[in-house]
């Protein structure tokens, strides 16, 4: 039974994966070696105990990942910061214990696709509360001796190898869990060379807040920007969110506008927060 | 699992059915037709590198910086040759998500007989609302010590892509 499921998964995962190389192939025709997909980009398990991670080798050439776990906290920024083994705290513990996964590498051909089985056994006596860690996926490059290189006469030549890889965050829910959000002090910021919207999402209770933010002018149904996939994480009760626009869209967004902070369709697609605000 | 075999079984129920449609046109049948879709992330090289090019260190030190576009600005107290561009990466995925970018905050280089050279590394952008053409190039800054030997110097650094 167990193997003729794996062929089904097989099956099914090759079709998910060859659409998706088909589709970043015609984008970026240059591939290199460590080149990835992963999916789902988050997982949250509420009462299940566990769930499944697909990571697919889209590059030209084999490749091994490495599959790990990490602890991150959100700063006022929004930016996810490492948490390095002496700072962290019980809740991150818990999580890193609870969590299980398996394969921690693989090597991957051209566009196989491998299932990451993700399982949580949640230690008796638990509190309830949302326990969080981010699963971190990174090819291993191909190791360079120094010696194959020809050094240059009289002077020094230099390669550096970007590792590159993605993270996902993986939520666990313990208990009936609660949370609101509020969106305050919009503003058109510049940014770079570019403009950028920028207000604060604020949080209470004691879970995380995840949706979608939709920016629209009044009398229009149709949102001028969209962004989807905003967090707000327990250990921040604010932070602020930093939006690049385009220009042709800072120009529309001059004025009032209505700023929506939704739930994702798939867990209902409801309205957290709303504030009208004049943006300058 | 089952979420998957749930899909599986669902293309090849489609299958069937097309195949069904084709042969034979009189009886018909119903059956439920279910797919997961899982939203994705991909992040590709472009196939351009950091590379700071070649250089001849000279009697002080000096740094080279190589910015988003890839062009370099050299001090006066070394030399600079050959080409230079920053690293490209391509990031593919649900359309209007928001990703994070970030690097290591530097880098250390060595050749083979353990010589050490440093970079600081900076993404041109640290987060992206992903409209179906996102990009992002890391460019940096290399320090050049005085009299720095010559050699192959070579590196890794990490560049992360995060999902909130």
């Amino acid at each position: 039974m167990t193997i003729q499921r794996f062929r089904l998964l097989k099956k099914c995962c090759i079709g998910l994966g060859a659409l998706a190389s088909a589709m970043s192939l015609s984008s970026t025709p240059a591939q290199a070696a460590g080149d990835l997909l992963v999916a789902p980009t988050r997982v949250v398990l509420d009462g299940q105990r566990g769930t499944e991670v697909i990571l697919n080798n889209i590059g030209s050439e084999t490749a091994t990942y490495r599959i790990s776990l990490e602890l991150r906290r959100m700063t006022a920024e929004g930016r996810l910061e490492d948490v390095t083994e002496e700072q962290e705290n019980d809740i991150e513990r818990a999580a890193k214990e609870m969590i299980r996964y398996a394969p921690r590498r693989v090597t991957l051909p051209p566009n196989q696709p491998q299932a990451i089985r993700l399982g949580v056994r949640a230690p008796e006596g638990l509190p309830d509360g949302e326990y969080r860690a981010h699963l971190l996926f990174r090819a291993i490059p191909v190791a360079r001796s120094v010696t194959e290189q020809n050094a240059p006469e009289g002077g020094f030549s230099i390669s550096l190898t970007p590792i590159y890889g993605v993270t996902i965050p993986v939520i666990i829910r313990q208990g009936n869990l609660r949370a609101t959000a509020a969106i305050a002090n919009g503003r058109l910021e510049q940014q770079g060379d570019g403009q950028a919207l920028t207000f604060d999402l604020s949080r209470t209770g004691d879970r995380s807040i995840y949706g979608e933010i939709r920016v629209t002018k009044p009398g229009t149904s149709e949102p001028v920007m969209v962004a989807r996939g905003i967090a707000v994480y327990p250990e921040v009760g604010q932070r602020s969110v930093t939006l690049p626009v385009p220009p042709e869209v800072a120009a529309q967004l001059k004025g009032p506008v209505s700023v929506e902070y939704y739930e994702p369709a798939n867990s209902g697609g409801g309205l957290i927060a709303k504030t009208d605000m004049v943006l300058r | 699992m089952t979420k998957f075999m749930k899909a599986a079984l669902a293309s090849s129920v489609l299958v069937a059915s097309v195949m069904g449609a084709n042969a034979a046109n009189a009886a018909t049948a119903s059956a439920d037709a279910k797919a997961n879709i899982l939203q994705q992330v991909t992040v590709t090289s472009d196939g351009s590198d950091l590379d700071f090019g070649t250089i001849v260190s000279g009697a002080a030190a000096g740094t080279v910086l190589v910015n988003a576009a890839g062009a370099a600005t050299c001090s006066a107290s070394i030399v600079c040759s050959g080409a230079t561009s920053a690293a490209g990466f391509n990031v593919s995925g649900t359309e209007s998500a928001t990703v994070g970018v970030s690097t290591d905050a530097s880098v250390t280089l060595t050749n083979a007989n353990s010589d050490t050279m440093s970079a600081s590394l900076t993404p041109n952008v640290t987060s992206i609302v992903l409209d179906g053409t996102d990009a992002f190039v890391v460019g940096g800054t290399l320090s050049v010590a005085a009299n720095q030997a010559d050699g192959a110097y070579v590196g890794n650094f990490d560049v992360t892509v995060s999902y909130q």
